[in-house]
């Protein structure tokens, strides 16, 4: 069951992530944090990239921390943490080159 | 509980071998006729509807859902037979309209999801060296439901009110004032009724196989087609719940005018469409996984080699599994969503390419490996490579936000999902047929007919969809029935259609091998692909109890070969001289045995109950509401019947599995199957409850007609009933708790349980009194609604715990509490937590939007 849960971290890690930047997204979009400045970038910005950062973060220090080794109980949860590594850096990178909130 | 040695077998990678000694070799037949007596259905007429065998109800679902894919392609000729001339007189728009919908829903409630159902359980516990489901008549349960809701369905077409605005049932169409009428409601409560069964299945199928894999068979040595099933049915668990939730308030907004999705009243019809594809694109993968595992199992067999990159392959499971939960709105690209969101999905659709295309390289080189025999399952597959490939290229080509601007809503969408459901659904299934039906009837199949249906199929799909591609790109919609001032697109129509009879033809051909194999093809060999699996290594047709004796480490380094062994009783848990259904239940990564199950016999409660969820859905249908709470009542009642099948009245003393191996059965333990299915759905209920709060936070953000109309309530009354019913409910967790204290010590828990019946009833209390006195009238606005939806979920929980105290304190009273039987407790203790956190958070919200007042 442990192999099962360690495997399963890092895309979960991915998926907290995508729907914490999500909910910021719609709710900064609602709330006009795009015109909120804060030097380096909009309220809303900052926020989901603050968020993403830290699923990134997260995701690294799950693999840090996973034990290594060639047999499947120990590169099976890396393959996993691997997996929400990708997937958070792919499908958030949006946050850094796309407008906000125009449609 | 005896102690099982544990032999290391290599420090680096930390491998234990369970040491199990052989059970003494017994006459075949005499432990035969043993278990047969006791596993066999009931004779005659009777064993039709008390059936609970999963070997039984496998092919039930899987002949079921053939008959639904033949009335569902009996339609497709329909449509296309429309569509052969641009002004087509065949079908009115009110008969294409409704026969479109069918069709989609058809194939995809009806066929494709019991089609995987079906296999998998049949399959399943062959594959994992177990005797049944981990719920027998919860799997019959399962198939009744579908088979009701399909004919509820079935019998709207029939009948002219079928449901006419899409598989997807967008709002504001599916709605009261654009669908008056029950077609709509067909749809809603038919649907949910089946998903009925894919629920009860994903949950029996997730217990199957964490807890009775045959003891040694690791979660990271299991056979592939296992994980498949994992992944799918845990894509289940957490897909269907956002599709039930919208259903219900659909429901409940065209019933009641409660406005969820009406604009001018704080709703939004978008709610609808997240809904319903959080469920609907998950679902594609969810029907792909199971067939992704037949072409894993078949290829290493054809190609007479193993699976290449097994890990690799487990790993890209996991990552589809949780990637196709990141694509919903990528359906939705073209309503007005912000750059930025189009961006994130648009990316997370592109990626999920990758895990696939892993799995196609693993299979390829699996290929390269081998050598490739081409018998009829390889011809399948070759068709699904081909098809699949393409379907998952168009994909990849929708998921960029320009092109599916340009192609949403046009045949191109049309061709590149049937592509992908075709090639990834119905080949790998026509090669799962091919490959197992000897396993099935245990006769072998007549040579030619078969591959004259797949060369059939295979001329007439792409004959039919590869042109749809050219129309979709050319301009022309879905669902229309006519085009008369599109002469272009006429040729490719008509030649769409010719083709579409020749696949028919082809799919008649592939019925007919598999009938004829079934009546009058020539006994099979015992094991005619030389397969290594367990799946094999009984007589065929498979027996009901599929193993005389159940196969540990020994039987399982021997493969298909360690049949005879297991026919002998030299296995696990050997014969049924208990005259009882036994099975051994396994620890989820090691699968070390650690109990043993005694499942029940053959019932008619499964009937029974599902015919009275039935006919609360006609009631419902029928518009007769207050006529529905006597059949709510019924089923209460018949799952307290339910539940008191599971209950034990005396001590059952410990089972001898092996020489020196002796395990206690289930009555005495805490961790058992049922608590694990408890927790399975759990795990779904927790995903409409994040489904829900989802709905609250959509609309209070995203629609428009808010900020909602201030509260009516008396002031500070509305929180104190809030407050109250969290309060009633921790005082039953605490009850509880204190309960289990009692009962491990053996002490009499008559008191804390009579304490947990107080709270739970306390909340129910300040629940129906803030829905009289608090809450404003539902049909005002959005807001409004969603709070009455909040408080008939806690209240529908705290009932649900209240009966289960009811139900713990009838246990008391019968004395199957004791120091050694939990009883129900930890299942009431799993669902009063829950209760617990979702009242916690849910009076939270209603408190922040002002229900205080």
């Amino acid at each position: 069951m442990r192999v099962l849960a360690l495997t399963l971290a890092g895309p979960t890690i991915w998926a907290a992530i995508f729907s914490a930047v999500y909910a910021l997204h719609g709710v900064g979009c609602a709330m006009g944090w795009t015109e909120i400045d804060l030097v380096i970038g909009s309220l809303h910005r900052m926020a989901m990239a603050s968020a993403w950062l830290v699923g990134i973060l997260a995701s690294v220090a799950l693999l840090v921390h996973l034990p290594s080794g060639p047999a499947l109980p120990h590169w099976l949860p890396r393959a996993g943490a691997w997996v929400g590594i990708g997937a958070t850096l792919f499908t958030l990178f949006p946050i850094l080159v796309t407008s906000s909130c125009g449609s | 509980m005896t102690d099982i040695p544990v032999a290391s077998t290599g420090e680096a990678a930390r491998e234990e071998t369970l040491q199990i000694a052989p059970n003494p070799p017994r006459r075949a037949l005499s432990l035969h006729r043993e278990l047969h007596s006791v596993w066999s259905n009931d004779p005659g007429w009777r064993g039709q509807i008390t059936a609970v065998n999963h070997t039984t109800l496998g092919l039930r679902f899987m002949c079921t859902a053939l008959f639904f894919f033949a009335v569902g392609g009996i339609l497709s000729m329909l449509i296309r037979a429309q569509l052969a001339t641009p002004e087509g007189a065949f079908l009115d728009t009110e008969l294409y309209n409704q026969i479109f919908t069918m069709h989609g829903s058809i194939m995809m409630f009806l066929f494709a999801i019991p089609m995987l159902e079906g296999l998998a359980i049949y399959m399943l516990p062959k594959l994992l060296g177990t005797r049944d489901m981990a719920f027998p008549r919860l799997t019959a349960l399962g198939y009744w439901c579908y088979l009701f809701g399909g004919l509820i369905l079935l019998f709207a077409l029939l009948g002219g009110v079928a449901p006419r605005d899409g598989w997807f049932m967008y709002t504001p169409l599916s709605g009261a004032t654009y669908s008056p009428g029950i077609n709509a409601d067909v749809w809603l409560l038919g649907v949910t009724f089946v998903e009925i069964s894919a629920l009860a299945a994903a949950v029996e199928i997730t217990v199957t196989i964490l807890r009775q894999r045959a003891p040694g068979m690791k979660l990271t040595e299991m056979p592939l087609f296992a994980w498949y099933i994992l992944g799918t049915s845990a894509m289940m668990l957490v897909g269907f719940p956002p599709l039930i939730l919208g259903s219900v308030l659909l429901e409940i907004e065209r019933a009641f005018d409660w406005p969820f999705f009406d604009v001018a009243r704080g709703g939004d019809p978008l709610l609808w469409q997240h809904l319903f594809w959080l469920f609907g694109h998950p679902e594609v993968y969810i029907i792909f996984l199971p067939a992704a595992g037949a072409i894993s199992t078949i290829i290493p067999v054809m190609c007479r080699t193993t699976i290449l990159g097994y890990g690799a392959i487990v790993a890209a499971v996991v990552a589809l599994v949780f990637l196709s939960f990141g694509l919903w709105v990528h359906h939705m690209f073209t309503v007005g969503i912000p750059h930025m969101a189009l961006a994130f999905f648009s990316a997370a659709s592109v990626l999920v390419a990758v895990p696939t295309a892993v799995q196609v390289f693993a299979w390829i080189g699996t290929m390269w490996k081998g050598r490739p025999e081409m018998h009829l399952p390889m011809l399948h597959i070759m068709g699904f490579f081909l098809t699949f490939v393409m379907g998952g290229l168009t994909g990849v080509m929708l998921a960029i936000v320009p092109f599916n601007w340009q192609a949403h809503d046009t045949a191109f969408v049309t061709a590149h999902l049937h592509y992908v459901l075709i090639g990834g659904f119905v080949f790998p299934m026509m090669a799962a047929a091919a490959y197992w039906m000897p396993q099935i009837t245990g006769r072998a199949r007549i040579s030619g007919l078969g591959e004259a249906a797949f060369w059939t199929i295979l001329i007439g799909f792409h004959g039919t969809f590869f042109l749809m591609h050219l129309t979709g790109l050319m301009g022309m919609p879905r669902r229309i029935d006519v085009y008369p001032d599109n002469p272009e697109w006429i040729w490719l129509n008509l030649t769409s259609s010719v083709f579409g009879f020749v696949m028919t033809i082809g799919f008649a051909l592939f019925a007919l091998d598999l009938f004829l194999q079934a009546r009058l093809g020539p006994k099979t060999e015992r094991n005619p692909w030389r397969a290594p699996g367990l799946d094999w290594a009984m007589p065929l047709p498979a027996p009901s109890y599929n193993f005389a004796s159940l196969p540990g480490p020994r039987q399982l380094a021997g493969g298909a070969a360690a049949m005879l062994s297991m026919a002998r009783g030299e296995g696990l848990l050997p014969g049924a001289s208990r005259g009882r259904r036994e099975l051994l239940v396994t620890e989820t990564g090691s699968a070390r045995p650690e109990h043993v199950a005694i499942l029940p016999g053959n019932s008619d409660l499964p009937l029974r109950l599902s015919a009275s969820i039935g006919l609360f859905v006609l009631l419902m249908l029928a518009g007769l509401y207050w006529l529905t709470l006597p059949a709510l009542a019924l089923v209460a009642v018949l799952i307290w019947r339910w539940g008191r099948g599971m209950a034990w009245g005396a001590d059952q003393p410990a089972v001898q599995v092996a020489p020196g191996l002796t395990l206690p059965t289930q009555v005495h333990r805490r961790d058992t199957l049922g608590r694990t299915g408890v927790i399975c759905l759990l795990v779904a209920n927790g995903t409409l409850f994040a489904s829900l709060l989802f709905g609250v936070g959509f609309l209070s953000v995203v629609a428009p007609g808010w900020p909602a109309p201030a509260p009516t309530g008396p002031e500070g009354l509305g929180a104190g009933l809030i407050a109250g019913a969290v309060a009633g409910l921790i005082g039953g967790s605490i009850a509880v708790r204190l309960a289990e204290r009692r009962q491990v010590n053996g002490q009499d828990v008559a008191g804390p349980v009579w304490k947990g019946l107080i709270g739970n009833g306390a909340a129910l209390l300040c629940l129906a009194a803030l829905a009289l006195l608090v809450l404003d009238d539902p049909t005002r606005h959005a807001r409004d609604a969603l709070r009455g939806v909040m408080a008939g979920y806690v209240g529908l929980h705290a009932l649900i715990v209240t009966v289960m105290t009811a139900f713990a304190l009838d246990q008391n009273r019968r004395a199957e509490i004791t120091a050694h039987r939990a009883g129900s407790l930890p299942a009431w203790r799993l669902w009063q937590d829950f209760s617990v956190v979702i009242a916690l958070i849910l009076g939270a919200v209603a408190i922040m939007q002002g229900a205080g007042g």
